[in-house]
């Protein structure tokens, strides 16, 4: 099946083209069951491939390209055609995310058909839930980094849209911009990134990039500034610090359309770019480090938030940006499969976790956890499905994130001490916000009793995502790493040579010949070795998930309810802590204040252009045109014109001259005039 | 070698003409519309045939004193069409006696079938008899609104310097006969000074029907006097096919640098531009004026003759295909106006407002006479000029230049007319015959596509430049 990987993102394309113009709009349209099924297909495809990669059977990476253009173009004085393809390129990381994005699509659009159910742009939602999943996994299978870049904006272009599907509302609207505007500060960077590598390398293609560095061709600097530009990029997409500012209003959306943005599509895909460019940043040692760094840095900020936050989707998306910064980091340390494994457990209990909260904010209507409690027993499959996820992203033994988040930990501990002994406290964090959630939500009695009363299980429709969700939260984990599976599928690529002592060395071979070698050997740059993923002392292990479940305990102490003495007790001695995590850091504010003072020096450029640019270059060059337009006037007046009316004057005259010849009309004149002619040029040419 | 059935379409022509005369004298009366619409169905059959023996090598070769080569189809082409178009315009023209439709039909198909002789002979005498056939035909249709003393007037100016050409004519081949032995063109006689008076005097006689200075007084008069139809006719098709008789013997058989004619040709073609652009300043007559235009525009396809290349050769085909497109515009849109306010300028004050379309048919033409791209008439003159250029007449060049300015003031003069005065009292709409609209569209479009593609003319006039000797 692997042949016609190119249709598992044109499935859901035309699917979304289907459903925004066929029919008409009507909250009760069954189009939705149009994108479903192509869903549907599209995971059954990615599934054979996966299936194919378990088992073997299939060689990765697979790379097909077909022309699109071709443009002469000129590098390092070499001039070439250089024929940009677009195709497929399939490598274990891209396998694996195949069946994870399509999955969890799936589940929230079947989850959205109940949830969406009755809005007035119910099928519009569908369509562009089903263009953002075609977007993701274009990007996913991309072979071209062109097309990846295409396919990233328009991801861009759908969280803006579904972000502010409710645009009557000031909030999305505000939040749409936001993430548009803040991603966009890290597109750039990708941008920059992009044309870097094309300079240097003379190509878009992805597997012909890779060569060029497996040779050693790149210099070190360059290697750096390109792995820093992807770097930024991925921060915009993936919600890095300080680019995090738009996630948690990003939850302005419908819940699944943030289950979506959260777990499958744009948040994973930040991830994804420094994975598919992992070459880059393993010949770039200071763009690992650096990686690694504001992963820790995010994953802290957003954990310490997350605890102070009563907004259950906040809190929600706090662990997100928390996670991205575990995978981040991960990537960072060289963890090149830690880190893509927990993007793939994180994605099944993240998307379950939206999808419950979803559930419960359907069941109550509020997103105030202050206002929930004790809905275990008015929904015990959501508090069940819920309790799978919370157990699996605090990283309790036998549940999925435990063992990815322990392989990260491990890569983590082999890298930096220090790394380690932060990035562990923020698991305990994780640990600590998750249940307090948790408990906050279902323990205890209701604390509002009219929407207690009122709250009720959600129907089928939105139960069986959340079930089979919670089944891969449980078991994903497990069964990724029963016999170092990830670590077969997801081998950790390693820099052929370090970039710093061959790319002056070596001999520079022609630059156009480069990309010609790279496409004749396609898939030259497997890496048969495999590389066993760092691990932990067993006793420090042990020790951490003994503290992991301190953590939890904590947790229930404090917020098992039904009053919460300490916890206020807590918040009261330590207000200004608190101000800081519940105003995020101030960094909303330090962007703010950014985007003030850059009114404020457009508005003194302004008035530089205004009094000093105007006044006198533009009013003096003016001034001066003006004294030369009178001295050229002058000219024209009295020596031009006269020139042109003594023309006109002769031209009237000879008119008139020889009109007089023949003004009588007489014939005999006119026979005159011929014969007088013929005679004068016989005798001319006679004589 | 009689080789008779190379003149088919021309005799065709003839026989077609002679039907008519009969057919006029059988028909009941009120019927004689039928014989119009004969003559141009003829013509239109005549252009078939024509063109489907363009290229074909059966239809090629020499007659005892005829020869049918690609240069010659080329121009009879031209000239059947124009002549089909003039046709047309003639059933909208009601100042024709309605009764001699027949006799007008046929002479204007017997003056055509003349004018396709004459683009097809090699021999004096062939030439003579075909342009005595089309002077005699022109000298009765330049008259034949006989109630009309301009056209008397201009009729009879017509055909007393039509008499003396042909007496001129007559002579210089008189002498040629003495000089060569022959009347045969091909004989290839040495350059001696008989020779060169008799070519001289035949070159009299030419540039009458091409109304070349100093052989052009007949034409403001006969153009005024001349119904429109006619005058569009004789504007056109006479003066491209005796430009074919030119370069068939001022640029084949005697070609002009050998026999020191050079000079000569290439100030008739100043004198000629220069006369026809000045004097047209004055006119406020527009057929005057656009009888001085075509004058000068003789003048341009001149410079063609006197480069006497082979990119001045086609050039000057180039040009006369062109010409009768932008000339059948003009005079189409001077029927309809002058239908109805005359012929003076002051017909024309404000017509975008009465039609639209028909002003900016004029305009294009107008344009395009004036050699103002992207039309027809830029690429033409453009065709001539590189070649005066391209062989080192830069005076001819920089002459047909300045003439080229200067025009496009008297042809703006009628634009001005159209679009920025206003018409006296109410603007009415202007009633405009379907056939004057049907060959008006064909000259537009062939003035604007020939402007903007001329690829496909200009390879047809590099396939049919071939002389046979």
């Amino acid at each position: 099946m692997i042949e016609h990987a190119y249709l598992i993102p044109l499935i859901p394309l035309a699917a979304s083209l289907l459903v925004l113009f066929g029919g008409k709009e009507d909250p009760h349209s069954p189009m939705p069951w149009v994108a479903i099924g192509a869903m549907a297909v599209c995971l059954g495809l990615s599934w054979t491939i996966f299936q194919g990669a378990a088992s073997g059977a299939l060689a990765l990476p697979y790379e097909r390209n077909w022309e699109w253009f071709s443009f002469a173009t000129t590098l390092g004085g070499k001039s070439f055609i250089y024929a940009m393809p677009v195709g497929v390129l399939i490598d274990a990381p891209a396998a694996v995310l195949l069946v994870v994005v399509s999955l969890v699509s799936l589940m929230v659009q079947v989850y959205s058909v109940s949830y969406m159910h009755g809005d007035p742009r119910y099928k519009r939602y569908f369509a562009f839930v089903s263009f953002f999943t075609a977007a993701m996994l274009g990007l996913v299978v991309s072979s071209n980094l062109l097309v990846t870049f295409a396919c990233w904006e328009l991801m861009g272009l759908c969280s803006y849209l579904l972000i502010g599907f409710w645009f009557e509302r000031p909030g999305p609207c505000e939040a749409q911009k936001k993430a548009f505007m803040t991603t966009k500060l890290g597109d750039s960077g990708l941008y920059v990134a992009l044309l870097l590598l094309y300079a240097k390398t003379g190509s878009f293609q992805l597997s012909q990039i890779r060569l060029f560095f497996e040779h050693g061709y790149m210099p070190a600097a360059v290697a750096t500034a390109a792995a820093l530009g992807l770097l930024l990029g991925a921060a915009g997409k993936s919600a890095q610090a300080p680019l995090f500012i738009w996630l948690p209003d990003a939850m302005e959306g419908p819940t699944p359309g943030s289950a979506l943005i959260h777990a499958a599509t744009m948040v994973a895909a930040g991830i994804l770019l420094v994975a598919k460019t992992y070459f880059v940043f393993l010949a770039s040692p200071v763009a690992m480090e650096a990686a690694a760094w504001l992963g820790l840095l995010t994953a802290f900020l957003a954990a310490a938030m997350a605890l102070v936050s009563y907004d259950i989707k906040r809190v929600l998306a706090f662990s997100t940006i928390s996670q991205l910064g575990f995978m981040m980091c991960a990537l960072g340390v060289g963890g090149f499969t830690a880190g893509l494994f927990h993007l793939t457990t994180h994605a099944f209990f993240k998307a379950l976790l939206f999808l419950g909260a979803g559930s419960i904010i359907h069941a109550v209507h509020t997103n105030d956890m202050r206002l929930m409690g004790g809905l275990s027993k008015k929904m015990p499959v959501t508090f069940l499905t819920m309790l799978a996820a919370v157990l699996a992203i605090a990283g309790v033994p036998g549940f999925s994130g435990y063992y990815s988040k322990d392989m990260i930990l491990g890569a983590v501990w082999e890298h930096n001490r220090l790394m380690f002994g932060l990035l562990a406290f923020t698991a305990l964090m994780t640990a600590f916000y998750m249940f307090r959630l948790f408990f906050l939500t279902f323990w205890g009695e209701g604390r509002d009793h009219d929407r207690h009363h009122h709250a009720h299980e959600s129907p089928g429709l939105i139960t069986a995502p959340l079930l089979v969700l919670a089944l891969l939260a449980v078991f994903s984990g497990f069964g990724l790493s029963r016999g170092h599976l990830v670590e077969r599928l997801l081998p950790k690529p390693v820099a052929a040579h370090p970039a710093a002592e061959t790319a002056q060395a070596a001999p520079r071979p022609e630059q156009s010949a480069a990309p010609e070698a790279a496409r004749a050997h396609p898939a030259d740059h497997a890496h048969p070795i495999h590389h066993q993923e760092a691990e932990m002392p067993a006793p420090l292990a042990s020790a951490v998930v003994a503290l992991v479940l301190g953590a939890i305990g904590l947790a229930f102490l404090l917020y098992r309810g039904p009053t919460y003495p300490i916890a206020d007790l807590l918040k009261s001695r330590l207000r200004p802590a608190f101000a800081l995590l519940d105003r995020r850091w101030y960094l909303d504010d330090v962007f703010l204040a950014l985007a003030a003072l850059s009114d404020r020096v457009a508005a003194l450029a302004f008035w530089i252009d205004a009094n000093v640019i105007d006044r006198v270059f533009v009013d003096g060059w003016g001034l001066l045109t003006r004294v030369f337009a009178e001295i050229g006037n002058a000219l024209d007046v009295h020596l031009v014109d006269s020139a042109v009316d003594g023309v006109g004057g002769l031209a009237a005259d000879l008119g008139a001259g020889l009109r007089a010849l023949v003004v009588d009309g007489q014939v005999q004149v006119y026979l005159a005039y011929a014969a007088v002619f013929g005679l004068a040029a016989a005798m001319l040419l006679m004589l | 070698m009689l080789n008779l059935s190379l003149l088919t379409p021309a005799l065709a022509l003839a026989g077609l003409a002679l039907l008519i005369l009969l057919a006029d004298m059988l028909l009941p009366r009120g019927r004689e519309r039928w014989l119009a619409h004969l003559a141009w169905i003829s013509c239109a059959g005549v252009l078939c045939l024509l063109v489907r023996g363009l290229g074909d090598p059966a239809a090629l070769g020499r007659g005892t004193l005829w020869t049918v080569d690609p240069f010659s189809q080329f121009f009879q082409t031209a000239t059947v069409l124009a002549a089909m178009l003039c046709l047309l315009l003639s059933l909208d023209y009601r100042d024709l006696p309605r009764r001699q439709a027949g006799s007008f039909s046929a002479l204007m198909l017997l003056s055509v079938s003349g004018l396709m002789l004459l683009t097809a002979a090699h021999d004096l005498l062939l030439i003579f008899i075909s342009l005595e056939l089309v002077s005699l035909s022109s000298f009765i249709l330049a008259g034949f609104e006989r109630s009309h003393p301009k056209s008397n007037e201009g009729a009879m100016k017509y055909f007393l310097f039509g008499a003396f050409a042909s007496a001129v004519m007559v002579y210089g081949i008189s002498l040629y006969y003495g000089a060569a032995g022959t009347t045969r063109l091909d004989a290839g006689a040495p350059p001696d000074p008989l020779l060169i008076l008799s070519l001289l005097l035949i070159l009299l006689g030419f540039g009458f029907k091409a109304s070349l200075a100093p052989m052009h007084f007949w034409v403001p008069d006969a153009y005024e006097g001349a119904p429109t139809p006619v005058t569009a006719f004789l504007s056109i098709a006479p003066k491209i096919a005796t430009f074919a008789l030119l370069l068939r013997v001022y640029g084949a058989f005697f070609p002009a640098g050998r026999y020191g004619l050079q000079a000569l040709l290439g100030l008739l073609a100043a004198l000629t531009m220069t006369i026809g652009n000045f004097t047209a300043f004055f006119q406020n007559d527009v057929k005057r004026l656009l009888a001085y235009s075509s004058i000068a525009q003789a003048g341009y396809l001149m410079i063609g003759l006197a480069v006497g290349t082979p990119l001045g050769l086609q050039g000057a085909m180039f040009y006369s295909f062109v010409y009768a497109a932008m000339n059948v515009g003009c005079f189409a849109v001077v029927q309809a106006v002058g239908r109805e306010g005359g012929y003076g300028l002051d017909a024309f004050n404000g017509l975008a407002k009465r039609s639209l379309g028909l002003s900016l048919a004029m305009a294009f033409c107008l344009l395009s006479l004036a050699g103002i791209p992207p039309l027809a008439g830029f690429i033409g003159k453009l065709y001539i000029f590189a070649a005066a250029v391209e062989s080192g007449q830069y005076a001819l060049a920089v002459i047909g230049v300045l003439n080229s300015v200067a025009s496009v003031y008297y042809y703006f003069r009628i634009a001005q007319r159209m679009f920025l005065r206003e018409a006296k009292g109410e603007p009415a709409a202007l009633a405009v015959g379907p056939y004057v609209y049907g060959s008006l569209a064909a000259a537009v479009a062939g003035v604007l596509l020939l402007g903007v593609h001329p690829e496909p003319l200009i390879a047809g006039v590099r396939a049919s430049a071939r002389l046979l000797p």
